[in-house]
């Protein structure tokens, strides 16, 4: 449809059209260039020896498509663990922040209660405050209850960190929805678990796609949390193990160790990008009424 | 199946003093089809919703059969709903969506497809069972909809405006087929409209309401024939019932010129109150052209004539500018409506003498507002 409507666009507007259609493909393309070609650099960079690295073009191809890099990064520096440790941490903080950030907002969204729009503005409260001054806190918290340095206390301060952005976003798609299907469900029977998970929550499939998009890209790329909670060297994440090339590598810095480090950090943030990206295409309440 | 009674069910919302429905008195019997009827804001949505149980009832009882179900919930009250926008599941397919409600009360899967598949075939959807509600048009997912109740076999179909959002034409053929539709399912039926012709084409019986306060139960020809008060008189009918302010005097109706006879009876029964006034009610086809001199003749001049090729409809007022206002119809102020044949209109600013036919007349109390025994 939108390429139909461009193609119209086209065959009606005159000059000016043309215009707006030149200069705007032209700054996209810089734009392109300039988000692109720090990525082939780093791609590139990943199978060179540092030697080639400070000397030859940035740009130029690696003499040899070696993968000396990536094993010594994967089984030397222990990239494979931290890799494991992001995944497991960053799927379960995933799902559970879905899980309970859908069903807050459709709450706080669709009933009424006492206290609802105090919670609701407490979420947006959430928002606002900065991460810094609440690590600290975090910290003793954590410990007391037994859970510092571990997965699992980083998967919860995970879950605490992204919950209000995902209620407050699911919050105007839920109300967005028509209640009419609510009440459709609970007359076929379906009591309010059911209409939850059964009715309500497939119709926000494209909503929560992007709020999950969003959370794992925030949580893949977490520094800070994990640098103050979770500093045991076998629990490490990606970002962590990544910047230890950088810090730890002292007088010999080790560029192409690097440089596979983040391709490999990069990689699954991509794809996972790419696969979300096809749930975002259209609307799924359409063909709800009339 | 089984009968439905409101027993003085009362809804007020939260943070309003006057009442959406005021103690709503209504007994629907089993197999019956009843249609709620009134102006938008009159509560008639309101009460289906008290009885599907989305809308609390905050006094009195509502029954179905001999169960109270005042505050039973929903799903536990064994109605099907229709809604206005018909809120099909967009994520299911049209089966799926048909079999919702089986499938939550554990029917067993073959069971559930052979009764969504004969409900199809009723509702002529069988080849769109695979399809999903946004790839169909309009008229097939209000058949959806349709299909949703049908297929539970329920005590109660409830339906809300089912027809508001089709075109003219597919609302009048789906109108037929719901009425006709329910008289085979036997079920007994409860239908809100805004639009007073499908109240009197669909219903066995018809419920006015105005203001959350019942007005009128009857059938379509108690209601049109003897209008309880003015409001159901005018609300009834298209085009609407004329309605005018006479003096009563010398046992007439009088009005400027005109001069109609009052029986005995009406004129015994105004009160003190009625300040020697009345209004009277007559219907477009009960006025007769004649010519002047006639007894009880009125002049009217023709501002518009609307040709339906059946019929043809005079819009007018009476000539006498003065008295015109006195007479309103559900058209407008100071205006009148007259049928006349179809075969020889008037002419715009003609002036058309009429005269209302024998026994044709209502009468009403112009201070209470209800109709006099005549």
């Amino acid at each position: 449809m939108s390429a139909v409507q461009t193609d119209l666009r086209r065959r009606r507007g005159g000059r000016d059209d043309l215009g707006v259609t030149i200069s705007s493909h032209v700054v996209l393309g810089v734009w392109s260039i300039i988000v692109v070609l720090p990525l082939v650099w780093v791609f590139m960079s990943a199978f060179k020896s540092n030697r080639e690295i400070i000397s030859g073009s940035p740009l130029s191809l690696p003499s040899a498509w070696g993968i000396e890099n990536f094993v010594a990064a994967w089984v030397d520096e222990k990239l494979g663990r931290a890799l494991l440790n992001t995944t497991i941490v960053v799927l379960c903080a995933l799902v559970l922040v879905m899980l309970l950030g859908a069903m807050c907002a459709y709450v706080l969204a669709r009933f009424d209660f006492f206290g609802r729009r105090a919670i609701y503005y407490m979420m947006l409260a959430g928002l606002t405050f900065p991460v810094f001054l609440a690590i600290v806190p975090l910290f003793f918290v954590l410990q007391s209850i037994g859970v510092l340095n571990t997965l699992p206390g980083l998967i919860i301060t995970y879950v605490a960190f992204a919950l209000p952005f995902t209620v407050f976003f699911l919050f105007a798609f839920f109300q967005g929805l028509p209640g009419e299907i609510s009440e459709a469900a609970s007359i076929d029977g379906a009591g309010k678990w059911r209409t939850f998970f059964q009715v309500m929550l497939p119709m926000a499939t494209s909503g929560m796609a992007s709020v999950a998009i969003f959370n794992f890209l925030g949580l893949w790329n977490q520094y800070l949390l994990p640098v103050a909670l979770n500093t045991k060297r076998d629990n490490w994440v990606l970002s962590q193990a990544v910047a230890s090339f950088v810090s730890g590598a002292g007088y010999q810095s080790q560029y192409g160790l690097l440089f596979a480090g983040v391709v490999i950090t990069i990689v699954p943030v991509l794809v996972a990008y790419i696969f979300f990206q096809r749930q975002l295409q259209g609307s799924v309440t359409q063909g709800t009424n009339k | 199946m089984a009968s439905v009674t409101f027993d003085h069910a009362t809804r007020v919302y939260p943070g309003s003093e006057t009442p959406a429905v005021d103690a709503l008195n209504l007994e629907v019997a089993d197999g019956e089809f009843l249609v709620l009827v009134g102006p938008s804001g009159c509560g008639k949505s309101t009460s289906l919703r008290m009885l599907a149980g989305l809308e609390d009832v905050n006094s009195g009882r509502i029954l179905i059969g001999d169960r109270d179900v005042t505050d039973v919930q929903p799903k536990d009250r064994d109605i099907a709903m229709v809604f206005q926008n018909y809120a099909l599941y967009p994520h299911m397919s049209v089966a799926d969506n048909m079999g919702f409600a089986l499938k939550i009360a554990g029917t067993p899967k073959a069971e559930i497809r052979q009764r969504v598949e004969e409900a199809a075939k009723i509702l002529d959807l069988s080849q769109y069972l695979d399809r999903k509600p946004k790839a169909l048009s309009g008229g097939q997912r209000q058949r959806v909809a349709m299909g949703r109740a049908i297929v539970r076999s329920p005590q109660v179909f409830l339906m809300d405006e089912p027809l508001s959002n089709l075109d003219a034409k597919l609302r009048v053929q789906t109108r037929t087929q719901i009425a006709s539709l329910q008289r085979r399912l036997g079920v007994t039926t409860v239908y809100v409209t805004h639009d007073q012709t499908e109240a009197l084409t669909m219903g066995d019986r018809i419920a006015v309401l105005k203001d959350g306060l019942l007005q009128q139960v009857g059938t379509p020809r108690e209601m049109y024939d003897t209008p309880k008060n003015i409001f159901v008189a005018g609300f009834i009918g298209s085009p609407a019932m004329n309605l005018g302010q006479f003096k009563v005097a010398d046992g007439k109706a009088n009005l400027a010129e005109t001069h109609i006879p009052l029986t005995r009876e009406v004129l015994d029964s105004l009160t003190a109150e009625d300040n020697n006034e009345i209004t009277l009610g007559f219907r477009p086809e009960s006025l007769d052209t004649t010519t002047e001199g006639d007894v009880g003749a009125f002049p009217v001049t023709v501002d518009l004539v609307e040709e339906l090729g059946s019929d043809a409809f005079v819009y007018g007022q009476l000539a006498n500018k003065e008295a015109a206002q006195a007479i309103t119809s559900g058209a407008g102020e100071s205006q009148m409506i007259v049928r006349v044949d179809p075969r020889r209109p008037p002419l715009k600013g003609d002036t058309v003498w009429v005269k209302i036919r024998e026994g044709e007349q209502h009468h009403f109390s112009p201070a209470t507002g209800l109709r006099l025994p005549s």
